[in-house]
């Protein structure tokens, strides 16, 4: 088994260059369904970094009994529990935040990432290595929702975190606030990113 | 062979230590997250018959407090009636009731307060609905749901209804009301099942108890 890359390696490839967004373009569904409001892209991202740090973490400390067979039953139980858990604290702790996420939590679940991670990384790697490529993914990704989001709520609601920004004669887009909005910006973004650092993302092989 | 059942095995018992794990915290916040809910409903109760709560710490205790003193709840027609009353404790000041229909995604749950000769609207507010937010959630913002205060229980137009949702901006007719830019389909749905559950609360309305029929 190859050693792990040194931490700060896998801190730059999570957040910047294996950015899922950019690099990868998966977790789309969660990018156009929370990011047109910036507070619940803030605890959608939050329950995020928890539930991926930690799946990460628990996948590889299991990694030495797993059998292969069954690893993604084991990699699907141990990512639903802790969302579960995220479900609930927040549910005990901030109910108001709660109110205002709804169903997106338990969409964490299907967050593809979490579980591309725990595969293509955690299952092969020692558990701090793990943890901390888990957790910075999990911000790389975050960033972006977050980038999104904040465009999203300016020019959809004049606002950011429900404050006003815009001057007061300004008309809402509101389209930015529905699904193609999210399309908009998620394309000019990547696009923008890809094109201002062209060696970072160039294809493989190209580099 | 062997390492089938061990895959079963393991799976057994990962997925109860797991379960167990998780039943663990939800039993643990389980009270929390029941007195949230009693706390919530509360809240929407008393804000639907206009009655105000002192906002600042401790802000549950003081709303199960002022429900306590100031609202009784009774069944009537198959749901719940929630009374209020003013600070003597004798004086009705209004009845509340709750009210659900079909929304665009899901099914939305409402709060309804009328006066207490059942003549007008004292407050309606969505605690459940699983809208668009940002679109349809926006029902539960205080600029949609306080057009309603005051809305005569008076039924106008064609279709005879309590209030239509119209274009924003375009309301000038005695019962409409704007509707919630960009979320048509929650407008509507809203618009059915009040106008609806108006209909049946006032046709079954707590007037007797009132004296006033």
């Amino acid at each position: 088994m190859p050693a792990p890359p040194p931490n700060r390696e896998i801190i730059r490839n999570g957040f910047w260059a294996e950015n899922p967004i950019f690099r990868h373009t998966l977790g789309i569904c969660s990018t156009l369904a929370v990011t047109n409001v910036v507070a619940n892209t803030l605890v959608m991202d939050a329950g995020l970094i928890f539930t991926m740090a930690l799946s990460s973490l628990t996948v590889s400390l299991l990694r030495g009994v797993t059998p292969t067979r069954i690893r993604m039953m084991v990699q699907m139980l141990v990512i639903a529990s802790y969302v579960i858990i995220v479900d609930i604290m927040i549910r005990a702790h901030l109910p108001d935040i709660s109110e205002a996420l709804g169903p997106y939590v338990g969409l964490i679940i299907t967050n593809c990432i979490v579980m591309g991670r725990c595969e293509a990384f955690a299952r092969s790697n020692p558990p701090l290595p793990s943890f901390v490529d888990g957790l910075a993914t999990a911000l790389g990704f975050s960033s972006v929702l977050l980038v999104i989001a904040l465009v999203r709520e300016t020019l959809g609601f004049g606002s950011v975190l429900g404050f006003r920004v815009m001057p007061a004669g300004f008309t809402p887009w509101t389209i930015m606030i529905m699904a193609p909005g999210a399309f908009f910006v998620l394309g000019l973004l990547v696009w923008a990113v890809r094109a201002r650092f062209p060696q970072v993302f160039a294809a493989p092989g190209k580099r | 062979m062997k390492e089938r059942i061990f895959s079963v095995v393991y799976m057994f018992f990962l997925t109860l230590v797991f379960t167990s794990v998780v039943s663990l915290v939800k039993h643990v916040n389980a009270e929390k997250i029941r007195l949230n809910e009693e706390v919530k409903l509360q809240a929407v109760v008393l804000d639907a018959l206009g009655i105000k709560v002192r906002s600042g710490p401790l802000r549950n205790e003081a709303v199960t407090a002022l429900f306590g003193e100031r609202v009784r709840r009774s069944e009537g027609e198959g749901r719940a009636i929630y009374t209020g009353y003013d600070e003597t404790g004798e004086e009705i000041v209004g009845y509340a009731f709750p009210a659900a229909g079909p929304g665009f995604w899901g099914p939305i749950q409402a709060m309804v307060g009328v006066d207490a000769g059942v003549t007008e609207v004292v407050g309606v507010s969505f605690p459940r609905h699983s809208e668009t937010p940002g679109l349809g959630a926006r029902m539960t913002e205080p600029q949609f749901r306080d057009q309603f205060r005051g809305l005569p229980l008076r039924k106008s137009g064609g279709d005879a209804v309590y209030f239509r949702l119209v274009a924003p901006g375009s309301a000038d007719r005695p019962g409409e009301l704007d509707a919630i830019t960009g979320a048509t389909m929650t407008s509507k749905a809203i618009e059915r099942f009040l106008n609806r559950e108006l209909d049946s609360f006032v046709a079954a309305a707590p007037r007797s108890r009132t004296g006033r029929e």
